[in-house]
């Protein structure tokens, strides 16, 4: 994993902005916007799995959303194999909507409640036209709910059969059966208990092995995106602060604001006590954002200079031959 | 958060006997807590954990003889405070310890606080209810609960509304109405599971800080184990509505018998740099298949279907929960027939 080359870059974005305007007034004018991604570049190469942390409101799920046009990007470039998907038009986009998928958090209000899980699964094969007859479809099926752990007897039921973790697994089928290179799962594991979550964790390493899937794993839960990451990106008011593989950013965190999150997590072992960075406050609304950096209200080392230059993201690992990307002015290096 | 010493003897505020609450419905009765004992101790947290559906939040809302009826009914057991029981108390004077004497807070601090009246007004209304305080002595304690709680310029906040409030705030508010009577038991239901980490540590911290100041028994309800260990002096573990395992903190996390605790402790993914030098698992362990049906419970150990450890005896008959260490106040208890 050295400077990226070029050939095993699967996705790149640059600079994606995202502003939601807010309307109000006489007319309905734009009278502000909340900017829920200001600027973040990254690339995430074929294989690999990059995490995507943070609190709520930061603009995870929407930069997400962004990558696959789901939401519209307000500025920046998304490159997907090699191929500029911004301007692309509504068919070009389905077309290339069989490549790249999207597993959200909420089996329950994913899936439709009056389709059988037969028709949710045989619908996309429809609708990229996979499979000749409905015979090799439902066959197609079979090798969908063998790959994801259901029996293929509950091809004739209904969602609300099914527990929160066999509703899952419904949601990485559907999502597998286009046979795409790259999924987006936005809090795919944050709804469920630890004994299932973890049984969902192992499949999607599993299928990932099995079909050379690229994720980008966004979540919450700190813990579970070690686990399953090959690089981490911390994202704070829809920047992303810190960057590095999983085993650098967990082990060496640099950035202030990473290295709260972390002291933070609560640790299965009453033995052990830690010193923990507490951060007062909330975080800041993305409508009117801070200025200069803007963790500069929260942060415990703040100095002059925070409140007025915003940091750029920036390699700090300059000995080892991963990058670790941090945006902060005074990274003790 | 041991805050009595161990020599000691640390007073019982809350004796939960024998409790059985069950939901009736036309496919039958489903025994969403069934024969639950424990104990609450003043000062002290005990910590009730298990997964969705295991009946955690049921036996919270049963000591708050909050169970809605129909479908639910408290069917058997005692709740013993101050030597009465609860559930035999007319609906006036459990109305009078509810919110008073034993307060509860929720998981959604977003829809339990009321959006068309002003923070202070709720707040008001608790204290208002139960204490014989003049006009102004009401308002000025609602000021000090929210200033206690940590939200900055009390005299301003007091008229804002939920929506103007974060999530964190919201729940800094549910626990500053709990508390405003100085409770004997706060229930927190999965106080924090609605919340970001960092303001999951701030809302903890200051639920021990305030733990300490007014010495009240607090009974966390929770899926996060982390949580539990960080914060609990004991822990009950519940499986399908019983309880499989109990005992301290430590005893729990260091020596799990029970192959559900077991299951869970492992599931939870460590951190490669865990400070408690625990070596990261290239792969999660998990504990197979998934919760029984609680309308079609199997006979035997409820959990034998998920268990590697499973006997035929375990099939036949459901073992008693047995103390296997006498080591604290809540001795180690397990409901599992083997010794692993």
């Amino acid at each position: 994993m050295n400077t990226p080359n070029s050939d095993d870059v699967l996705l790149s974005v640059k600079n994606i902005v995202k502003n939601f305007p807010i309307s109000g007034g006489f007319l309905s004018r734009e009278v502000a916007s909340v900017k829920a991604v200001s600027g973040v570049s990254f690339d995430i190469r074929k294989g690999e799995t990059l995490g995507l942390v943070g609190e709520s409101g930061c603009g995870k799920s929407t930069l997400g959303r962004c990558l696959l046009r789901l939401i519209e990007p307000t500025e920046g470039e998304i490159i997907f194999k090699g191929q500029n998907i911004t301007r692309l038009g509504p068919s070009e986009l389905r077309r290339l909507r069989r490549n790249m998928q999207i597993i959200f958090q909420d089996p329950y209000a994913s899936l439709n409640p009056r389709m059988t899980v037969e028709t949710i699964l045989a619908e996309p094969l429809e609708i990229h036209k996979i499979g000749r007859d409905r015979h090799e479809r439902q066959q197609k099926i079979f090798k969908l709910l063998d790959l994801c752990g259901l029996r293929r007897e509950v091809m004739g039921r209904y969602p609300h059969e099914f527990s929160g973790g066999q509703r899952q697994r419904i949601c990485i089928a559907r999502a597998l059966s286009v046979e795409p290179e790259f999924i987006v799962c936005d809090e795919a594991v944050s709804a469920l208990d630890v004994s299932i979550q973890a049984q969902i964790v192992n499949l999607m390493q599993d299928l990932q092995k099995e079909l050379g899937l690229t994720y980008l794993f966004i979540a919450h839960d700190l813990k579970v995106v070690e686990h399953i990451s090959t690089r981490v990106a911390v994202m704070y008011l829809g920047k992303v602060v810190e960057m590095a593989t999983a085993e650098e950013l967990y082990g060496n965190p640099k950035h202030p604001y990473t290295r709260a999150l972390l002291s933070a997590i609560p640790i299965p072992d009453p033995t052990y006590k830690k010193e923990r960075v507490i951060l007062r406050g909330d975080v800041p609304s993305p409508i009117n954002p801070p200025k200069g950096c803007h963790f500069h209200p929260r942060c415990p080392v703040v100095q002059d200079n925070c409140k007025v230059a915003a940091p750029k993201l920036k390699d700090t690992g300059e000995k080892s031959p991963n990058r670790h990307d941090v945006s902060c002015h005074y990274v003790d290096v | 958060m041991a805050v009595a010493s161990e020599t000691q003897s640390v007073e019982k505020i809350l004796e939960i006997k024998n409790l059985k609450t069950s939901f009736f419905s036309d496919e039958g009765e489903v025994r969403a807590v069934d024969d639950v004992s424990f104990n609450v101790f003043k000062g002290r947290t005990l910590g009730i954990v298990g997964e969705s559906g295991c009946g955690k939040s049921v036996t919270s809302l049963s000591i708050m003889r909050l169970i809605p009826d129909p479908p639910g009914r408290i069917v058997g057991g005692e709740i013993l405070y101050q030597g009465k029981d609860l559930l035999k108390l007319d609906l006036a004077s459990m109305r009078a310890i509810r919110g008073n004497k034993i307060s509860m807070i929720f998981q959604e601090p977003m829809t339990s606080l009321n959006p068309v009246f002003t923070i202070g007004n709720q707040i008001r209304e608790a204290i208002g209810l139960h204490q014989n305080l003049s006009r102004k002595d009401i308002q000025d304690k609602a000021v000090e609960m929210i200033q206690l709680v940590g939200i900055p310029s009390p005299e301003k906040r007091v008229s804002d509304y939920p929506h103007q409030l974060s999530g964190g705030m919201r729940q800094r508010v549910m626990i500053a109405m709990a508390l405003s009577c100085n409770p004997h038991v706060l229930i927190a239901d999965e106080p924090t599971t609605a919340l970001d980490v960092t303001i999951q540590a701030q809302i903890l911290e200051l639920l021990q800080k305030l733990q300490q100041k007014v010495g009240m028994g607090l009974i966390l309800i929770t899926h996060d184990l982390g949580v539990v260990s960080e914060v609990a002096d004991e822990v009950v573990v519940m499986y399908a509505g019983r309880v499989v395992e109990q005992g301290s903190v430590a005893e729990i996390f260091k020596h799990p018998k029970m192959p559900y605790t077991r299951g869970l402790l492992n599931s939870i993914p460590t951190l490669s740099k865990d400070p408690t030098g625990k070596i990261k698992k290239k792969r999660l362990e998990t504990i197979p298949g998934i919760v029984p049906n609680m309308l079609h419970l199997p006979q035997g150990c409820r959990f034998q279907d998920r268990c590697t450890y499973v006997l035929d005896s375990c099939r036949e008959r459901e073992p008693e929960l047995r103390i296997i260490a006498q080591d604290s106040e809540m001795p180690h208890a397990i409901r599992c027939a083997r010794d692993i």
